[in-house]
């Protein structure tokens, strides 16, 4: 009987106070850790490869409920190289989104809390002395390269990463401005936070530069309010404020799917530009294949949290092994198809992310399960130097071949 | 703009037409009449009173025994007319033009509630932020827990406890009244014995107040916490304090303005328990006193004066609003 409900999804009240006493106690740790005062040296570290701008290892970001334990993201390690553009992809609820906030220590605790797992970033700065004031040389700043562990970071620490060595573009441009700001307030912003002795003339110049490159006459939008601009225009105006203060990173989450189709089009093509002008790596998150055939170096293909498929784009569209991603393939719409046929789409659904099974998570919705997958939850197997998958079929294929 | 505070403040006309038809004929059908509590005493003091002698006083007073509908309507009018000569008629109780009595106690309740807005704001906000920044910690649970005991104690019995504490047991401060009446103090001595009469009645209002407006700053704080914009001010490098401070905070501020509507009339309108309590001559002290004997042109001029400056107050409210959040056009 008390089986029974559990699997209906119900919780006793003992049971919730439970769950609550033990994740006050988890989140109390976490949160201690996550505020507390720590010497630069604690969070410094290396590259594995020093090509790589950002490197997630290991990652486990979690969401404390009165449900139980979330694990949205559940052990993903992926790479960023220097000047490339890797995409993520995944359905609703994989964990790419949190990932990415992660990234950015954009996780709203207490509930949610990194717990595992390191993110290391190359950051390129202003050296500072003693009083933490950057030291001059030439016409700007001297400059050094630090690599931070950004999942040990103190939280107070995390406003020398945010904006200046990694910008954010949200999926929702009609609620990401501030609404009582003018758009000339916000992006000028950014130059006051991040550019030493930085005046109000200099940071007009800055953001109307920056309108420019994103397709923008500033004179018609520096002094507007975000309700007076369209959607389309929003976003643009978020591209703009992200690339501000010259990040070497910039994360794109689902930066196209709140706007209709013809303006995807138009900021996309945006996007391509400014990966082309920019020094720096894109991480595009989104669900559409489309989008990552056309803009990503690098995909990577995450399901329930973890991550089951890694290569090139060219190993993933044309060579995919995973499954799950054969059937994201299938589902893809194709010009030219006889009416008749009917779009393929993946049978079942995602498990509970409360009750995660042992084995594998695509075990129940896959077409070439064999018994293997009954078992553990399969490692990560290495095809080329590139191409990952984290799949039972082959890891026989290697050990026979 | 001009434009349409014009029209604001001619529908307000109209709007104050039919709060003082409401006002009135609410008034009228009170059971208490001032003429019949007058003949009563009269008559307990052992007198005779004649049936002529009562519809003299009826007459005078423009009042009738046991009006109808049509007496009223009647008398209304003779109301309304007076008005538009600026005329609020002479109060029955105290026996002076209404206009008079009003301004000669509005004073007191003046300073009293504006010093406790003040200082309702200073620390409602503050409370109500750090409650909402620090959500479902010991401190947010133990700012709400206090401001909702706040919330629940009645006037009467904080007012007597703060009293019975202050004055009688520890004499820091008077009990009740405004002014020391065996002393006759002048400049800064005099505004320090002000000081000290009306400090356990601010402190009342504050205390019961304050409660409130914290639970609203803090919902309406979670709220905005929780929006889109404020993760793109945090994305942006911005440190917490700003992102609190200055995002945040602007937007907090536009139900917090709506709510100053409220807040004009207060500032006019006297605690009239309160008041009681500490026995100050203020206006809600005396109007209390006016309703309990039936005075009818006072609770009118009373009723008209806070209801003109509510309809200022949420004109002012809806002009100030188009001020703070810039999606607002008024037309």
């Amino acid at each position: 009987m008390a089986k029974e409900k559990k699997a209906a999804g119900y919780l006793t009240g003992k049971e919730i106070r439970a769950i609550a006493k033990e994740n006050r106690k988890i989140t109390k740790r976490l949160e201690a850790y996550k505020n507390r005062k720590a010497e630069e040296a604690e969070f410094l570290t290396e590259m594995k490869n020093p090509e790589n701008i950002l490197e997630i290892e290991d990652l486990h970001t979690y969401f404390f409920t009165e449900q139980g334990t979330v694990k949205a993201v559940n052990g993903v390690s992926y790479d960023v190289p220097k000047n490339a553009v890797v995409g993520v992809v995944g359905e609703s609820g994989c964990g790419k989104s949190v990932t990415s906030m992660s990234v950015m220590r954009l996780i709203q605790g207490p509930a949610g809390q990194i717990v595992e797992g390191a993110i290391r970033f190359k950051s390129w700065e202003y050296k500072r002395d003693e009083k933490g004031q950057p030291i001059a040389f030439g016409d700007g700043y001297e400059m050094v390269e630090k690599i931070y562990d950004i999942a040990k970071m103190p939280i107070h620490e995390i406003h020398r990463i945010r904006g200046k060595q990694i910008a954010m573009i949200f999926q929702e441009p009609m609620t990401s401005l501030n609404p009582v700001f003018t758009i000339g307030e916000q992006l000028d912003e950014v130059t006051f936070i991040h550019t030493p002795g930085a005046t109000k003339e200099m940071a007009k110049a800055k953001s109307e530069e920056m309108l420019r490159l994103v397709g923008i006459i500033p004179e018609n939008v520096y002094k507007a309010f975000p309700h007076e601009l369209s959607g389309g225009m929003r976003q643009r105006v978020m591209i703009a404020m992200a690339l501000a203060a010259e990040p070497r990173l910039i994360i794109a989450d689902e930066p196209t799917t709140a706007l209709d189709v013809t303006i995807q089009a138009q900021i996309l093509d945006l996007l391509q530009d400014i990966k082309n002008k920019i020094d720096g790596s894109i991480l595009l998150i989104t669900h559409d294949l489309g989008v990552i055939a056309e803009m990503a170096d690098y995909v990577v293909v995450m399901y329930a949290g973890k991550v089951i498929e890694k290569g090139t784009v060219y190993e993933i569209f044309q060579d995919p092994k995973h499954p799950y991603t054969i059937g994201l393939q299938k589902s893809k719409p194709t010009m030219g198809l006889d009416d008749s046929t009917e779009l393929y789409n993946i049978p079942g659904n995602v498990p509970n992310p409360i009750d995660m099974p042992d084995h594998c998570y695509f075990k129940e919705r896959c077409a070439m399960c064999t018994k293997k997958c009954s078992g553990d939850y399969p490692g990560m197997v290495q095809l080329s130097p590139t191409h990952f998958v984290a799949c039972h079929l082959y890891e026989e294929e290697k050990e026979n071949g | 703009m001009l434009k349409y505070i014009a029209k604001r403040l001619a529908y307000a006309v109209l709007v104050l037409l039919g709060v003082s038809l409401i006002i009135y004929c609410l008034t009228r059908l009170m059971p208490i009449d001032f003429v019949k509590n007058k003949v009563t005493a009269v008559q307990t003091s052992g007198a005779t009173v004649s049936q002529d002698m009562v519809d003299a006083m009826y007459a005078s007073y423009g009042l009738q025994e046991d009006a109808g509908i049509v007496e009223i309507f009647q008398g209304y009018l003779n109301w309304l007319g007076d008005l538009v000569r600026g005329d609020l008629g002479t109060s029955f109780k105290y026996g002076i033009p209404v206009a008079e009595k009003i301004s000669m106690h509005m004073g007191t309740s003046f300073v009293v509630a504006l010093i406790a807005a003040i200082f309702e704001f200073m620390i409602a906000i503050p409370l109500g932020i750090t409650a909402a920044t620090h959500q479902y910690s010991f401190r947010d649970y133990l700012v709400t827990v206090l401001v909702m005991i706040g919330i629940s104690l009645p006037a009467f019995f904080f007012g007597n406890v703060l009293k019975s504490f202050f004055s009688m047991q520890l004499g820091w401060f008077p009990s009740s009244g405004l002014v020391d009446a065996t002393k006759d103090y002048t400049g800064i001595a005099w505004v320090a014995d002000y000081a000290r009469h009306v400090f356990i009645p601010i402190l009342t209002v504050v205390v019961l107040s304050v409660g409130s407006r914290m639970r609203m700053t803090r919902t309406n704080m979670l709220e905005v916490l929780n929006s889109d914009y404020i993760r793109t001010a945090r994305a942006k490098g911005l440190q917490e304090k700003a992102v609190i401070n200055k995002h945040a905070f602007r937007n907090t501020l536009i139900p917090l303005v709506t709510s100053m509507a409220g807040l004009l009339p207060s500032l006019f309108s006297g605690a009239i328990i309160t008041e009681q309590v500490f026995d100050l001559p203020g206006i809600g002290n005396i109007a209390l006193q006016a309703m309990n004997a039936g005075d009818i042109p006072f609770i009118m001029g009373y009723n008209m004066f806070l209801a003109i400056l509510s309809v200022i107050g949420i004109l002012l409210a809806d002009l100030m609003y188009a001020v703070v959040d810039p999606r607002v056009k008024l037309e």
